[in-house]
């Protein structure tokens, strides 16, 4: 969809945008985070344009099986029909709006609106209206009344995105090297499912700053001290600061985290399958992070050492910590939804999948002893952005700028290798102003390209 | 008949119910102790009426259809918001009264209310009872959570009192409306 983004739209003109982030000093004006109006251009800029996650295959594995998700603010019924294919349809009856489906999961043979009866099959297509020759008299054409779909349904290793602009670029082209190797993270261990049970609940906070506070191992050490004196998490044997590796991608996906060194990964490659087995049983961790053969086949040679967020734009957070992807539902400027799913691989013994699934309980979540502590920092960042002297002062995101080198390594995958930096949280920012002045994808994909040697 | 024979089988069953008026007082005081004692923030004694194999666990509650009742709350061993062990629930104290607790410093103010209170089994030294809760709290200047639902809770005989074995968390909330639940139900 190409945007009219030299007309102003409620003040906001594209000169006027890109002075919201300067990439040259990591200065961002804090309305990113409060103005109502950019949240209006970034329901129709980024999320009515780019791929947004709707669900695995695992939660709707047969014909009538549905799952409730969101492209902004508008909710979606995903579904698989009768011949197996996933159906994305817009919740909302061609009647009078109301919405087909009120529970946000389940089993259904069609789509009945509970206002005055009109029925949709799982494709979408309107199959019967009440009074269609009495009250009608046989006068409508239900052809063209069906639910509304997005332009685009696909799946990458099972994970099925969305979008709803017909001329987006292919979900494979979307992930590029970045995206995949951050999904790949997911699926290093082997096919996997969803575990029954989305945690999701609502912090009023902008949703970019759940965004941008994933690239963040800064904060690790100091807000979730506590969970650390608790005994539950050893954070300096997962922090490894002086070892961060950090890989910037296409259309503002990115990586960052703890990397292994090169050295190590080499060393790993040399064992065989039986003997990264014992080498990972000897780091006790429900998931052990030595990664088998076929991690590099999807992660890429270089991908495969990374231990970090991948964030899959705009707003999917991937984590290894216990294997669960977060999404950051936008509810308006100062709300945002956060939805857990967990993974297990299929292949996981029950022992394994058990400490998968508690340590996925315990670590995020609402409850999780990592997470109670987030809430409150992003709240209270949110808020500040409001006052009107305190959105003047900016938010500063200078860390490592300009100090570090990409490498490209084998295959053509490019990394930085560095100390904790905020390298990810500048990238997502720089790609979400391309997003909101970029008047088509050649321009948004050419301009969030990496071109420089040093970031 | 005579007026002996009258009383005598009420004057039974008024000992069969004060047996039970007795045990209804006991376990509603247990309860109000202990909520008292999460209420004033003494973690680490609350932590002493809870026994060594307790099962504290808050599954995830789903908004359903009625004919997918079954599937409204996730099962054991799936995820759940709460699926606690005695030393999870240590480690949960621990972070509490850690000084770099953010969530809970400033302190959170919280009342438990439990009401409705049914004993539902009487087995060996065990209890079992449901009772409807309502946990409301409020942070900082200006934020209020409130949280209610159902409970099953175990309490064990120990000494002159109990030992909470097992407590379930029925909440009525599928989205937790609330930034994070750093506190204890």
């Amino acid at each position: 969809m190409n945007v009219e983004a030299p007309v102003a739209v409620d003040g906001w003109d594209e000169s006027s945008i890109k002075r919201l982030f300067d990439t040259d000093t990591g200065w961002l004006d804090r309305r990113v985070h409060s103005d109502e109006a950019l949240y209006r251009l970034e329901m129709e800029r980024i999320f009515a344009r780019g791929w947004n996650f709707m669900c695995h295959e695992s939660q709707i594995p047969n014909a009538g099986d549905y799952f409730i998700n969101y492209i902004g603010e508008d909710q979606v019924i995903v579904v698989r029909d009768e011949r197996g294919q996933v159906n994305v349809l817009l919740n909302t009856c061609r009647h009078r709006g109301n919405a087909l489906c009120r529970a946000e999961r389940g089993n259904a043979k069609s789509f009945v609106c509970s206002y005055h009866g009109w029925n949709y099959g799982l494709d979408g297509r309107l199959i019967g209206v009440p009074g269609h020759k009495t009250y009608y008299r046989d006068a409508l054409d239900r052809e063209r009344l069906g639910l509304a779909r997005v332009a685009k349904v696909e799946n990458y290793l099972g994970f099925y995105f969305a979008t709803l602009d017909a001329d987006a670029c292919s979900l494979h082209d979307y992930l590029g090297d970045v995206g995949r190797t951050g999904i790949g993270m997911l699926c290093a261990f082997g096919d996997v499912e969803v575990v029954d049970g989305i945690q999701k609940n609502v912090i009023d906070c902008n949703w970019k700053i759940a965004v941008d506070n994933l690239f963040d191992w800064y904060h690790v050490m100091y807000s979730h001290a506590s969970a650390n004196t608790a005994g539950f998490v050893e954070l300096s044997k997962v922090l490894f600061p002086q070892n961060q590796m950090v890989m910037l991608g296409e259309y503002g996906h990115a990586i960052s985290g703890p990397g292994l060194p090169k050295e190590m990964q080499n060393q790993i490659n040399s064992l065989s399958h039986a003997e990264r087995i014992e080498m990972a049983k000897a780091l006790d961790h429900p998931l052990p992070r030595v990664r088998p053969h076929r991690a590099s086949e999807i992660m890429g040679p270089e991908g495969v050492r990374s231990m970090g967020h991948p964030n899959i734009f705009p707003n999917l957070w991937i984590t290894l910590e216990g294997l669960q992807m977060c999404l950051r539902l936008p509810r308006g400027p100062k709300h945002t939804e956060l939805w857990w799913f967990t993974i297990v691989p299929k292949s996981a013994s029950p022992d394994a999948r058990r400490r998968m699934v508690q340590m996925a309980t315990h670590l995020f979540g609402p409850a999780g002893l990592l997470e109670q502590d987030d809430g409150e920092n992003w709240s209270q960042s949110t808020r500040a952005c409001t006052g009107f002297a305190g959105r003047e002062l900016g938010e500063f995101l200078a860390m490592g700028l300009g100090q570090d080198k990409v490498t490209t390594g084998e295959n053509g995958q490019r990394y930085v290798e560095t100390c904790i930096n905020e390298h990810g949280q500048r990238w997502f920012y720089r790609a979400w102003r391309e997003w909101m002045t970029g008047r088509d994808w050649s321009h948004i994909q050419k301009s969030t390209a990496i071109v420089n040697e040093t970031v | 008949m005579s007026t002996r024979e009258i009383h005598k089988p009420a004057v039974k069953a008024d000992l069969a119910l004060l047996e039970r008026a007795r045990l209804q007082y006991e376990v509603e005081q247990f309860l109000y102790e202990e909520a008292a004692l999460l209420d004033a923030q003494k973690y680490q004694e609350w932590l002493e009426l809870v026994a060594e194999d307790i099962h504290y666990w808050m599954p995830i509650r789903r908004t359903v259809t009625r004919s997918d009742i079954a599937h409204e709350f996730t099962k054991p061993g799936d995820m759940a918001f709460f699926d606690d062990d005695r030393s999870l629930l240590e480690m949960r104290v621990k972070k509490l009264m850690a000084s770099s607790a953010w969530s809970e410093d400033p302190p959170s103010r919280s009342r438990h209310f439990v009401s409705n209170v049914r004993i539902v089994e009487v087995s060996g030294d065990e209890v079992t009872i449901d009772v409807c809760f309502h946990l409301h709290r409020t942070r900082l200047n200006s934020e209020i959570d409130s949280w209610t639902g159902r409970r099953t809770d175990v309490l064990r005989r120990h000494v002159s009192s109990f030992r909470l074995a097992r407590r379930h968390i029925f909440l009525d909330q599928t989205v937790i409306l609330a930034k994070n639940m750093s506190t204890l139900f």
